[in-house]
């Protein structure tokens, strides 16, 4: 799964698994397609394959920018329901510092959620990883546990926020905890699969050089279940950073989710669309850095 | 691979079947000593929960109102993410034009999650059936164009430059070499797809909806019926995985040389 090009079949089936989980899991798989894409393997098939296009790309963002201030400028839509590019700025540079309409500064509201999102989710990473390549290698525990995971897989973490806050309320134990089951999901699904998708040949040498099925375990199955488990962990992050979303929507009094609700409220789109900018470059930046970090510990991935 | 490893064993399904009773049998236990009060209902009332909800109207129609009230929005949304996302992300990987000028813009609007589109979208469409559309239409769009995208990009050199070797022009390159090649992953990018459109309709419907299976469990959270809650979540997952499966089996037939490997 390591060394052999992308397009086998195998490494597709693992891709497969990492790219199409099953309906109770966070879906911004398209993240490890998209990751995979920007590999730099060249596509040799790929017509006119020759030149620097970012001229096109300057042309087209600044084309799209143009077109979103035009249509607010001219009221084609009305400024009631969208802010224009410069409008936008303009609430994001007053929103640093000022607490309207919402209550709390854009910053404050930022290390509020990715408090929250980060406390679930490296729980849920603690326990779920773990558990993932433990089901992946132990028969008997891969059959006690997985008939209860797979109860609770298709179920979307969303699903959970009633029950969650009629349990715990509407404070930080009930979003944490929907969190949590977000980013449990998916680090257990991509842990189970990469351990399970072992080069049998690896297990069998390390066992005939004598080593325990323990061993075997943590000095094959694991490494070599590693790249995987790193797209599990990108899954569930994006998972968590989406979940923390829809819980600080439905039931915060803080946080970029709350902001962007109140935006709604207060039928002001400059608020909504600052929020929703600030939201996507924070899961956009999460996701970069944990590249990086699979980069510096999981060296032997392809890519 | 571990079972490689390990004995042949005929029983198999001893375990998985023990624990899933030692579980509802924990759960009744559980509620049983009463900690939990009227927050955690036993199994049984779950159940029976089920059952009154089969032929009793909750709201303004029955179960199968609401579940079908959900379906909608979701194929619906799911039918126009087919139709502009797969050309769009076929397009984008094949034309290196295209690519550049479509690429940046898409790359700005991918990782909003769609969950954070639904104020605008109320501010937009109001609450009706439209802004509920729009947030499965954009759950679903984003990975079927990146799947149909990265597909197009996977595509076997080899295999181009035999097909070009043979005569084969650049559509026939397209039509008949890449976009079999990309099936695999394009479909994978619907079965995503579908999923987060799944799951984005509950969270509209849970900002506000009258009718809905969101509706449902949002409805139990405010009547204080846990054993409603939890007959929605069930519910909620079994669909899911029907549809994930009916949608494996679509795959089944439509690119038959695809192997599989279950989870």
């Amino acid at each position: 799964m390591t060394t052999r090009p992308p397009s086998s079949p195998d490494s597709g089936a693992g891709e497969r698994l990492a790219i199409a989980p099953a309906p109770g899991e966070q879906p911004q798989a398209a993240t490890s397609a998209g990751a995979a894409g920007k590999s730099k393997r060249a596509i040799a098939g790929r017509p006119q394959a020759s030149g620097s296009l970012w001229w096109l790309s300057l042309l087209s963002v600044t084309g799209f920018l143009l077109f979103w201030y035009a249509i607010v400028r001219f009221e084609i839509i009305s400024q009631a329901l969208l802010a224009s590019p410069e409008q936008v700025l303009t609430t994001f540079i007053s929103k640093l510092t000022s607490r309207a309409p919402d209550g709390a500064t854009l910053g404050a509201n930022f290390i509020t959620s990715l408090k929250l999102c980060l406390t679930g989710y490296i729980s849920a990473v603690c326990v779920g990883v773990p558990l993932g390549l433990i089901m992946g290698w132990f028969r008997k525990v891969d059959e006690i546990v997985k008939p209860l995971f797979e109860m609770i897989r298709p179920i979307p973490p969303i699903a959970w926020i009633p029950l969650a806050i009629l349990w715990l309320g509407i404070g930080l134990p009930a979003k944490a905890y929907i969190i949590w089951l977000s980013a449990f999901v998916p680090s257990v699904i991509n842990s189970y699969a990469g351990i399970k998708l072992t080069e049998p040949v690896l297990i069998s040498v390390s066992r005939t050089f004598g080593a325990t099925n323990w061993e075997t375990f943590l000095k094959v199955g694991v490494p070599s279940a590693l790249p995987m488990v790193f797209t599990g962990l990108r899954l569930s992050l994006s998972s968590a950073w989406m979940t923390l979303v829809a819980a600080e929507l439905l039931a915060g009094s803080e946080g970029l989710g709350y902001m962007i609700q109140m935006g709604r409220t207060l039928a002001r789109p400059d608020v909504i669309i600052v929020g929703m900018l600030t939201i996507g470059c924070t899961g956009a930046a999460m996701g970069y850095l944990l590249e990086k970090l699979e980069r510096k510990l999981a060296p032997w991935r392809r890519s | 691979m571990a079972e490689l490893t390990s004995r042949f064993r005929p029983k198999a399904h001893v375990l998985p079947i023990a624990s899933l009773f030692l579980m509802v049998a924990l759960w009744q236990l559980v509620v049983g000593t009463g900690n939990f009060g009227k927050a955690l209902p036993s199994p049984m009332a779950v159940a029976r929960q089920f059952w009154l909800m089969l032929f009793e109207p909750i709201g303004r129609t029955s179960l199968y109102g609401h579940i079908w009230a959900s379906l909608v929005r979701v194929l619906s949304a799911f039918v126009v993410a087919i139709i502009t996302g797969i050309p769009l992300g076929l397009l984008m990987g094949w034309n290196k034009k295209f690519e550049a000028m479509v690429k940046p813009i898409f790359e700005m609007f991918r990782p909003i999650p769609p969950i954070a589109w639904i104020p605008l979208a109320i501010l937009w469409f109001g609450i009706d059936e439209t802004p509920k559309i729009f947030i499965c239409f954009i759950g679903a769009f984003v990975p079927v164009v990146m799947n149909a995208y990265t597909g197009i990009r996977f595509t076997e050199p080899m295999l181009l430059d035999a097909a070009r070797m043979l005569g084969g022009n650049r559509r026939q390159l397209f039509t008949e070499v890449a976009i079999p090649s990309a099936m695999g992953a394009i479909f994978a990018g619907l079965q995503n797809g579908l999923s987060l459109s799944w799951m984005c309709v509950l969270a509209a419907e849970m900002v506000g909806a009258q009718e809905g299976i969101g509706y449902l469990i949002l409805l139990g959270m405010d009547m204080s019926n846990p054993a409603m809650i939890i007959t929605g979540m069930l519910l909620i997952g079994a669909i899911g995985a029907a549809i994930a499966v009916l949608l494996r089996y679509a795959e089944k037939r439509i690119c038959p040389w695809k192997r599989e490997i279950s989870m």
